[in-house]
């Protein structure tokens, strides 16, 4: 029982374990796998390897009309589709998906145009 | 006398995943037991029949959010086997270094849950604040807390670089300190002691009967840890099962706690001695045949039953997990006992029902 | 190196120990497995997709595995080994909801409601055509 109350006085002097989260949020590690960032549009050429091997099918790749769309409430972080990008153009981000009001309208499209690059969001 | 039912049900604060047993007891005393399954029932047996081989990885680890990795783990030495794939000695022992820092989450976290179930919150928090650590060294190597995703068939997706392997027994140090001062109030407390000796006792012959598994059939004395077959890379580390005699809840937490110290002492062996190359060889080609494959997870042993026809997508995929061969062994200790004990006996067996279902 | 039993000279790689055994020895051959002294890990059920079913018992002694196998049709009936084994009894439950496997005098029997609720298809896991009519228009599941 002693060594119980020597452990909650030593805690009770020293400083909380706990974070204030919404004022101070801790920096992600480098690495992390939050979310799919996106895919660079310059370099991609559309072979459709990344809709393969999705385990979750959230991508979907149209090569007459060169767009290339990811669900992101689909998608499971699982991080294959950068690693078997022939061209590494897909790349993750360290911030998680953030909350949305409606899933099912929520997907991004980015159509590539050979000299100007053009990011419409369709919502 | 007249007998009652109470339904200890499917939704309960100590437990941390629903589970129904049906309680008939006179005045104070359970006279049987009947338990219910299938609340969390999702069907992954028939998805992994849909999905390619190589896509399996991914449904196979979302099982269980405690065990993930070793289940891919499972998976990817029985695809290995069958198709006869070689995996670099590097990634053996980076698996072996993950699985472990796996099993010490768990049993911190079923150490954190004992506590609370009789009442002890401090000790509760205490434990888990340094579960924490382990979660973010899990976070920092492999890029996500709780499902890794680490394992591939053919070695492991990615690398501990130079400082990572010298970060890491750093913060396993700060853990065993922190972790030898809680110990004596889970081994010598009073009412610790009061609650956990002498409560679900079970007999090293019925454990054998039974089919009991992992630390609860090594606290009754039965001398079986599956990692001794030397799976992975450990063949070539030193260890011995940890086992007790008494069979009850006190020596199930004493097992549980020496296998927290036993793995850090192997996390350290396998920084020691991991060679130099690459971490995963290309693998070409289709399944084709039947394989059996056997891990030791935090519960007990794993089994991984595969059917493969010459195609990309297998013909069956069983796996039976270690909760679901401890549960007629609940149903033996239950009997006899108080019902104020149901909550520790429950969690004595350490259920992990999302594995049980499936 | 340590390593016990026959794994100690090739791993538990494609099942070798597997031994072919008609129905009617399955209840002497799992009490001469009791009386030996070996462990009953679990049994697996597959569906071959020919109507007929295989049923795989596996038994454990010092980190070495026996499997039986049994073939038997749809519609047959197999007794049940949860009198021997008592663990067995979940498991064969489960085989008898999810693959429609007829199994007889279970210790506790839940009767189909083990992992499956009233509203779902018989036997999921069994392999067959599933048609679904929607509204006049019929697709294939």
């Amino acid at each position: 029982m002693f060594d119980m109350i020597r452990n909650v006085l030593k805690n009770m002097v020293s400083k909380p374990a706990t974070r204030n989260y919404p004022l101070y949020k801790r920096p992600s590690f480098k690495d992390t796998r939050g979310r799919v960032g996106g895919n660079d549009m310059e370099k991609c050429i559309f072979c459709g390897i990344c809709s393969r091997k999705c385990p979750s099918q959230a991508i979907k790749v149209n090569k007459t009309e060169k767009t290339w769309e990811i669900d992101p409430f689909k998608c499971v972080i699982c991080g294959e589709c950068a690693s078997v990008c022939p061209k590494k153009s897909i790349y993750m981000d360290e911030q998680y998906t953030p909350a949305a009001y409606r899933k099912e309208k929520s997907i991004l499209v980015q159509p590539s145009e050979p000299a100007v690059s053009d990011d419409r969001v369709i919502a | 006398m007249p007998k009652t039912v109470i339904p200890f049900g499917p939704q309960h604060p100590v437990l941390p995943e629903p589970l129904h047993l049906k309680l008939v007891m006179e005045d104070e005393k359970i006279v049987e037991a009947i338990p219910a399954i299938g609340y969390v029932h999702r069907g992954l047996e028939k998805l992994t029949e849909k999905k390619e081989f190589t896509q399996n990885v991914f449904v196979v680890e979302r099982v269980c959010g405690i065990c993930s990795a070793m289940h891919a783990l499972a998976y990817c030495q029985g695809m290995e086997k069958l198709m006869g794939v070689e995996v670099p000695d590097r990634a053996r022992y980076l698996r072996v270094i993950w699985s472990e820092l796996h099993r010490m989450h768990s049993h911190l976290m079923w150490l954190g849950l004992l506590a609370d179930a009789f009442g002890f919150e401090s000790l509760f928090m205490q434990l888990w604040r340094n579960r924490e650590k382990v979660m973010d060294i899990m976070e920092e190597t492999a890029g996500s807390r709780v499902i890794i995703s680490v394992n591939i068939i053919g070695g492991t997706k990615r690398d501990l670089s130079e400082e990572m392997l010298a970060k890491i027994p750093a913060v396993l140090d700060e853990i065993y300190k922190d972790l030898k001062q809680v110990e004596s109030v889970f081994l010598n407390d009073y009412t610790v002691k009061h609650r956990l000796v002498g409560v679900g006792v079970l007999s090293a012959e019925d454990a054998h009967a039974l089919g009991t598994l992992g630390p609860m059939a090594r606290a009754s004395g039965i001398r079986m840890d599956h990692r001794m077959t030397g799976y992975a890379a450990y063949g070539e580390l030193d260890f011995e099962p940890v086992v007790e005699k008494g069979g009850d809840c006190y020596a199930r937490t004493v097992v549980r706690l020496k296998e927290v110290y036993q793995s850090i002492d192997l996390i350290k062996q396998a920084i020691g001695k991991i060679p130099e190359g690459e971490i995963n060889v290309p693998v070409k080609g289709n399944p084709n045949g039947e394989v059996i494959s056997r891990v030791e997870q935090p519960r007990g042993e794993v089994l991984y039953y595969m059917r493969a026809n010459g195609t990309k997508f297998l013909d069956r995929l069983r796996l039976r997990t270690p909760t679901f061969a401890n549960i007629p062994a609940l149903l033996k200790m239950l009997p006899g006992s108080q019902l104020a004990d149901v909550p520790i006996l429950l969690l004595t067996i350490d259920p992990c029902i999302s594995c049980t279902e499936r | 190196m340590r390593r016990i039993g026959r794994a100690a000279e090739q791993e538990e790689g494609m099942m070798e120990n597997i031994v072919e055994m008609p129905k009617e020895q399955l209840i002497g051959t799992v009490q001469k497995m009791m009386s030996e002294g070996y462990r009953f890990v679990t049994a697996t059920c597959v569906d071959n997709g020919n109507e007929t079913l295989d049923v795989i018992y596996h038994f454990d002694k010092e980190y070495e595995l026996i499997n039986y196998r049994l073939t038997v049709g749809k519609d047959e009936e197999i007794p049940s080994i949860s009198k021997i084994y008592f663990g067995a009894f979940l498991v064969e439950n489960e085989m008898k909801e999810l693959f429609g496997l007829k199994i007889t005098d279970i210790v506790i029997d839940y009767g189909g409601h083990l992992l499956l609720s009233d509203d779902e298809l018989d036997a999921p896991m069994a392999k067959r055509q599933i048609v679904i009519e929607k509204k006049g228009e019929k697709q294939n599941a």
